[in-house]
């Protein structure tokens, strides 16, 4: 209604404006044509009449003009603020109504972002609010169900190497096991029958090394690689590892040495995890390692941390090769040359159990040079 | 003599296991699943002294039929022996008592020790 006032009083007084502006302009133009009769010389005193005449209308028009610009101007002024006032009360009800839902959305971005993803607004108010309400849900509904999908295909994935897993090691239980039993009796065997079952047994146990870690790793991948941590100390950890290693390396003539810093603080670590981890690193040291290379494996406190270093003398890595080595199925070249019995999954294994300790593994070495494998972990408080 | 029943549905893990054993002076009795576990201990044949169960067999796992048999009062030592790597992935029994587990591929020295351990061969 006030709104309709101001309309009222606006177009009125644009009418009075152009009424003023067409008498006005009326008025001049019968003064100009009488300026023109008086400069022309014609009839100079009816010229000269009319010239005022007209100036004197002009006032009356402009006095007459001014008292209804005067009653106008109340009329628009207030016809404005009602104007203004409604139209303020018209946007602070849209701005509520668009608030709201806005807030909504923007609160429910952050959840989704979050990764809540059943995150949803509720769609409503002003079409363009509703329009970008239900373009939100649609998008998080699109999210959601392809993240049910890659679930799904990740949990099937699980499911799969498990099973896998499983199957291949029942008929691999038969091998490794007939082959065992022929090696009891060995010395009924002719050499060459005996060097034949020790390839087969070989191989198994390589198999079988190689399910345990991939289901290791699919287990890293799904989430479900556990630790059990208890409080461990680290120099019967390190000792256990080296003890378990000595024969492979005296094997090969190579010197394995323990440096083990006194008063370390125990770490809080799955037992059987961390030494596997040890085994691991001594393991590639021992392998990549020429017939009497020296291994040493180091442990010492720096900082907050229990540092555990194997470090070896042999070939060590170029730069390109270092920066892919806890990748899976990456080995040394020495790989390629010389016999390797890991499965490239090893370091990839190791890297997935030191971060699930909430530690990191890091490699140095050079060709030629050597190599050095830091594995740092919290040490437990005291 | 220590008398040994293995179950498993895998004719030839039967056989490897029963020549292992038998080489080692066991008394063995085999079963292809839980349901001939059963039978064999109801039979007039004397108790095994320990029973080595495959935990996934046909017709009636291991796990099933050791839950019947201790629900019966069977106090017998028994190891669970699995193709899965660990006691998660091997659905450990939480309502059944079970004195270790075996991965299978089978480390004879450590299944000798743990029976020799669990009989009182020691």
């Amino acid at each position: 209604m006030l709104t309709g006032l101001a309309v009222i009083g606006v177009a009125r007084f644009l009418q009075q404006r152009q009424d003023f502006e067409d008498a006005t302009a009326r008025s001049y133009q019968v003064e100009i044509a009488a300026r023109n009769r008086l400069a022309a010389g014609t009839n100079p005193a009816a010229s000269r009449t009319t010239i005022l005449a007209q100036q004197r209308q002009r006032q009356v028009l402009r006095d007459d003009i001014d008292g209804e610009t005067r009653d106008t101007a109340l009329l628009v002024g207030a016809g404005l603020i009602a104007g203004l006032t409604g139209a303020a009360l018209l946007f602070s009800g849209l701005i509520a109504s668009m608030r709201r839902p806005l807030e909504e959305l923007v609160e429910a971005s952050g959840r989704l972002a979050g990764g809540d993803l059943d995150a949803r607004v509720t769609v409503g108010g002003l079409s363009e609010t509703a329009t970008l309400g239900a373009a939100f849900n649609e998008m998080a509904g699109e999210l959601q169900r392809r993240a049910g999908e890659r679930d799904q295909l990740e949990t099937m994935k699980d499911e799969f190497v498990l099973t896998a897993s499983h199957e291949l090691r029942s008929p691999l239980t038969s091998v490794q096991g007939f082959a065992e039993l022929l090696m009891l009796e060995r010395d009924k065997l002719s050499p060459k029958q005996a060097d034949t079952v020790e390839i087969i047994l070989d191989n198994t146990r390589h198999l079988v090394r190689l399910l345990n870690d991939l289901l290791d790793l699919a287990r890293s991948d799904a989430g479900r690689l556990t630790i059990k941590a208890a409080p461990t100390d680290v120099a019967s950890l390190v000792e256990d590892a080296v003890r378990t290693m000595r024969s492979q390396t005296e094997g090969r003539e190579q010197t394995l040495r323990q440096r083990i810093e006194p008063h370390l603080p125990q770490v809080n670590v799955d037992r059987d995890r961390i030494r596997q981890v040890l085994v691991n690193l001594l393991t590639n040291a021992h392998e990549y390692s020429p017939p009497g290379a020296s291994i040493e494996v180091t442990a010492r406190h720096r900082n907050s941390q229990v540092e555990l270093a194997v470090s070896d003398d042999g070939p060590g890595m170029a730069a390109d090769q270092l920066e892919h080595i806890f990748e899976r199925f990456t080995r040394g070249d020495a790989g390629l040359t010389q016999h390797v019995g890991g499965t490239g999954l090893g370091l990839a294994i190791s890297k997935s159990l030191v971060e699930l300790h909430g530690g990191t593994i890091a490699a140095e070495s050079a060709v030629g040079q050597g190599s050095t494998f830091r594995v740092r972990l919290p040490a437990a408080e005291r | 003599m220590t008398r040994v029943l293995i179950a498993d549905d895998s004719e030839t893990i039967l056989l490897l296991m029963r020549t292992r054993l038998e080489m080692e002076g066991y008394e063995v009795v085999t079963a292809a699943d839980g349901v001939e576990v059963i039978e064999a201990l109801h039979g007039p044949d004397p108790a095994p002294d320990i029973l080595l169960l495959d935990a996934m067999m046909p017709r009636k796992s291991g796990i099933d039929a050791l839950r019947e048999l201790r629900a019966e009062g069977l106090e017998t030592p028994v190891l669970i022996v699995s193709a899965h790597q660990d006691k998660m992935d091997a659905g450990a029994p939480s309502d059944v008592e079970v004195s270790g587990f075996i991965t299978k591929p089978i480390d004879f020295e450590l299944l000798f020790r743990s029976i020799a351990e669990l009989t009182g061969d020691a």
